[in-house]
């Protein structure tokens, strides 16, 4: 019976008339819609302007979780037993992706599904039962995350998370966006409950929708997200990171069978703007993702056989191990230049942090070349073709766009660019944003003591390969091993793993 | 885990590809003297074209002692480039057209792929028929690969999983190469920099135009893609030497193992039987496959009650892959206290034994048909997701037809089969178990 009671809502409401949310700021709160008439399937993406750097102090996780307890939990209606019973024969899903910035609840289903799909959707956003066995289990998965799975399983990512803590230290993104390990142990229902209502308000919510999906169905979603209540953006403060000054190492003390290295500092400059586009060039060419173009991975993996890869960042990037293209949904107001060194053996750690360092170096004080400039503007233009092929991933752009409030779409104007930007735009771009001499740095390594010690005295750090290489490279290993990388006592510290992610 | 994960996609896509009234492309299969099998897809994809080079080649193949994880080292060392078009050259002219390139090795099968757009096709097919012919690198080059290869492992072997899923393939096969994981021992990918003749002799055995496939999707006409590749590949010698593999013989009795993880993690019981080898006219094989699903999947009593209503476990999660030879099917649980692991165990057991002696219900077996029917069609999305999903298909087979018949046998799997297949597989003579727990609390 309850399906068919849900049925009927469902028809009723898709006969419903369009209606506007009637808050202040309906101009920016106007949904995004991306038609796609043949497509069979229909993306939804609900975004709620919330995140992590909304969670109240000592409630770090909270906004995760919040979306958690939408999504992987029971509603009003049905418990999540049934929901993931009703759900399966759809092969369909949603899900909670919660950032800094931004909480997207997303679904796909195909239109045949529509209505049994719309009714489960709908409900759990508008209907979440916060019930306290969900919660218990939310909370176990965060901190199994929290306590074994980053501090142990992927020091890859371990490496990112610290980076990324220490920089913004002190800041409203100063935590990961699952939280810390005490304050998540401490959220209760009513925590959840309290969030909920504050930022789960019609003037804090954008409908993204996608596919081919009728008129009538945008008109039944405004007017179901009519229900949630009225409520004005809550918006946190930017964060202002702390200066850098110098090389500034954390160094997580673990028995790892190699060190994963992280570094990177802030930059003032988003998508959209001309520097941007003109930046993501020599990012390109200096450590484009999980390509053999990258030129760190030319220097570390490729010609030396350190490691599995080494790239570079303008944007964050989470998952990246996991990624072969950007992600969508993690906008950020402020976002750090990083580079990324995949695990390299312990004895060739500081020689390799040396080899980042200097490559960084060389492009900072040189600039591109007019070849690798062309190279990577021909690259850049059609790789973008690559980064959104479905409409859920074009839906994700769209929504991007409107974060940053680029009117043409980011991918477009990514394209474009490539045929305006000059070599001149590029070499402005990277003395203006990058700098090479204040760099906050995260190393995963056993014997920590030894290698501050290295890093305070910049000891050379000649590297033995156990097979043989060019003399090329051998000569400029020589220049790489006693490349300057001084780092001041007090500006290194060591950090148990037992002390991560705890408070 | 990520195999399980490609398991579910592969049934999906099985189940319903075979249905004309549903599939929703045609596709144009024919075969280059030489013995190169091309399959070309056009798919609705406005200018983006996918291009799938399978080798039908991958750990499986590793008969040699001391040799495992060579498929995959050799996978790296494809993209090391040629005399015409040295590695550095591949390299600059895969990024002048903003290709999206990458390979990957699995047990069975080595996939090349690349992304790109259609007016690139000609210059995709020549760099790719050239490479698979005129492969040349130097021994330097070689052995400073074999250092990226070992920096793969040491970046995957922090995982559990990966812990765990090496000790469970040692374990459970005797004499088959399946008994190492597709990366490799330890001991042999540190040896990797002295193998460089071997090297020579694996491209001269196994990259030869019978033992490969090419899938092309997306934005093409069959006609002309045909024309393009048969002017390139057909200078391509034939030459396939097939590896001399052990069959494993049948497991005698069960095996179980304790293995320690050195760092911090919920321990994790892993439960494997041998399975069969895939073969879409297997009944039995075809039932467990949706067995798995229907017993320990998401949907499932058990799942149900160990991760939603006791909270014992983080997850529960079958894997019932589809092989050349005998795979294991497994399935896996993190369990939340040590105390508990047995009990875990004991429930996986049990509910094995309900699916041998009582039927399943009939909704829950159509609800699974409609699922794979549905997650099929919207898994057509990109040109990369139809060549993609197919891929262990064409290597396991040699063909795509096999998906026909693999949906047709799934759609006529009855409760009873259901059944059969659990008395069949889910044996204790069949059975291996493997526990993992952390060093450190």
């Amino acid at each position: 019976m309850k399906t068919i009671v849900i049925a009927l809502t469902i028809v009723l409401a898709l006969a419903l008339p369009c209606t506007t949310t009637g808050e202040q700021n309906v101009e920016k709160n106007t949904p995004v819609l991306l038609p796609v008439k043949n497509d069979p399937t229909i993306s939804f993406r609900i975004w709620f302007k919330v995140g992590s750097q909304n969670d109240p102090p000592g409630k770090e996780g909270l906004a995760a979780i919040t979306a958690s307890m939408l999504t992987d939990a029971s509603t009003q209606k049905n418990t999540y037993a049934q929901i993931i019973e009703k759900l399966y024969p759809l092969a369909a899903s949603y899900n909670a992706t919660t950032n800094v910035e931004m909480t997207v609840i997303y679904g796909r289903t195909h239109k045949d599904n529509l209505k049994e799909f719309y009714s489960l959707f709908g409900d759990a956003i508008l209907l979440p039962a916060f019930q306290q066995e969900d919660l218990d289990r939310i909370k176990s998965q965060v901190m199994n995350y929290l306590e074994n799975t980053l501090r142990y399983a992927n020091d890859e990512e371990l490496g990112k998370a610290v980076l990324y803590n220490d920089i913004y230290s002190g800041t409203p993104y100063g935590h990961i966006t699952a939280g810390t390990i005490q304050a998540v142990k401490s959220i209760t229902i009513e925590d959840v409950l309290d969030f909920y209502k504050q930022h789960y308000t019609r003037g804090n919510v954008v409908i993204g929708l996608g596919g081919g999906y009728h008129k009538k169905l945008l008109a039944a979603l405004q007017k179901d997200l009519q229900k949630l209540p009225a409520g004005a953006l809550r918006s946190a403060a930017k964060p202002q990171p702390k200066t850098i000054n110098g090389f500034n190492v954390t160094i997580i003390e673990k028995d790892a069978p190699a060190t994963a290295i992280s570094m990177g500092f802030p930059i003032n400059v988003l998508r959209g703007s001309k520097g941007w586009y003109a930046l993501a060039i020599a990012n390109s060419w200096l450590g484009e993702h999980r390509n053999s173009s990258s030129h760190l991975y030319q220097v570390i993996r490729e010609a030396r056989g350190l490691n599995y890869g080494d790239y570079s960042y303008i944007e964050h990037y989470p998952n990246g191990g996991r990624l072969q293209l950007p992600p969508q949904n993690v906008c950020r107001r402020q976002q750090i230049f990083e580079i990324w060194i995949r695990p390299v053996p312990n004895e060739a750690r500081h020689f390799a942090l040396r080899a980042a360092l200097r490559e960084f170096k060389h492009l900072v004080d040189k600039g591109m070349s007019k070849g690798d400039f062309e190279l990577t503007k021909s690259f850049l233009k059609k790789y973008v073709l690559h980064y959104a092929p479905t409409t859920m991933e074009r839906l994700g752009y769209a929504l991007d766009d409107r974060y940053y409030g680029i009117k043409a779409s980011h991918l477009e104007t990514y394209r474009k660019m490539m045929s305006t930007l000059t070599l001149g735009d590029v070499n402005a771009a990277i003395k203006k944003h990058w700098h090479y001499e204040n760099m906050q740095i995260a190393i995963i390594t056993k014997d920590a003591m030894a290698l501050k010690e290295a890093l305070v005295k910049d000891i050379p750090s000649p590297i033995t390969y156990s097979t043989p290489k060019p003399e090329s490279v051998m000569n400029e290993d020589k220049e790489i091993s006693v490349f300057p990388v001084k780092v001041k006592e007090e500006d290194i510290k060591i950090v148990p793993m037992a002390e991560l992610f705890l408070r | 885990m990520k195999h399980f994960f490609f398991t579910l996609v592969i049934v999906t896509l099985g189940s319903v590809a075979m249905a004309q009234s549903i599939f929703p492309y045609k596709y144009h299969v024919e075969t280059l003297p030489n013995g190169l099998k091309v399959i070309t897809i056009p798919t609705e994809s406005p200018g983006l074209v996918a291009y799938y080079s399978i080798v039908r080649t991958g750990s499986r193949d590793e008969v040699e002692p001391g040799k495992s994880g060579f498929a995959h080292f050799f996978e790296h060392m494809m993209f090391r480039g040629t005399t015409k078009y040295p590695g550095p050259v591949y390299d600059s002219l895969i990024t002048s057209i903003g290709a999206s390139a990458n390979a990957y090795t699995t047990d069975d099968y080595t996939a090349y792929h690349l992304n790109f757009a259609k007016e690139d096709l000609e210059r995709v097919i020549e760099l790719e028929s050239d490479r698979f012919q005129n492969l040349y690198y130097e021994k330097p080059e070689f052995q400073t690969e074999a250092g990226a290869v070992y920096g793969e492992y040491r970046k995957s072997i922090t995982s559990p999983f990966a812990v765990l899923n090496e000790k469970m393939q040692d374990l459970a096969y005797d004499v088959h190469t399946y008994k190492h994981t597709t990366i490799g021992f330890e001991a042999d990918i540190k040896a990797m920099p002295e193998q460089f003749e071997y090297s020579k002799s694996f491209f001269a055995r196994f990259y030869r135009p019978e033992n490969v496939l090419l899938l092309i999707t997306g934005d093409i006409d069959p006609k002309a893609t045909m024309k393009l590749v048969t002017n390139y590949y057909s200078s391509w010698r034939k030459g396939y030497v097939p590896p001399n593999i052990t069959p494993e013989p049948p497991q005698k009795a069960e095996r179980s193992a304790e293995i320690a993880y050195n760092g911090k993690t919920l321990p994790i019981i892993d439960i494997a039987y041998k399975g069969d080898p895939f073969d879409p006219t297997n009944k039995d094989l075809i039932a467990a496959l949706l067995l798995g699903d229907l017993a320990f999947g998401e949907n499932s009593d058990l799942y149900k009650k160990l991760v939603i209503n006791e909270q014992k476990v983080q997850f529960i999660n079958p894997s019932v892959p589809m092989n050349r030879d005998l795979p294991l099917f497994e399935i896996y649980s993190m369990v939340k206290k040590l105390d508990d692991i047995n009990y875990v165990r004991d429930e996986v057991y049990r509910t094995l034994e309900e699916f041998k002696t009582k039927l399943v219900d009939e909704k829950k077996l159509n609800d699974l048909k409609r699922r794979n029917k549905y997650g099929f069609l919207m898994g057509l999305d990109t040109p990369d997701n139809v060549a993609g999903g197919l891929a262990r298909f064409a290597a396991i087979s040699g063909g795509i037809e096999v998906v026909n018949q693999l949906y047709k046998q799934m759609e006529s799997v009855t409760p009873q089969d259901i059944l059969n297949a659990a008395k069949k597989y889910f044996t204790p003579e069949r059975r291996t178990v493997v526990v993992l727990k952390g060093t450190q609390s």
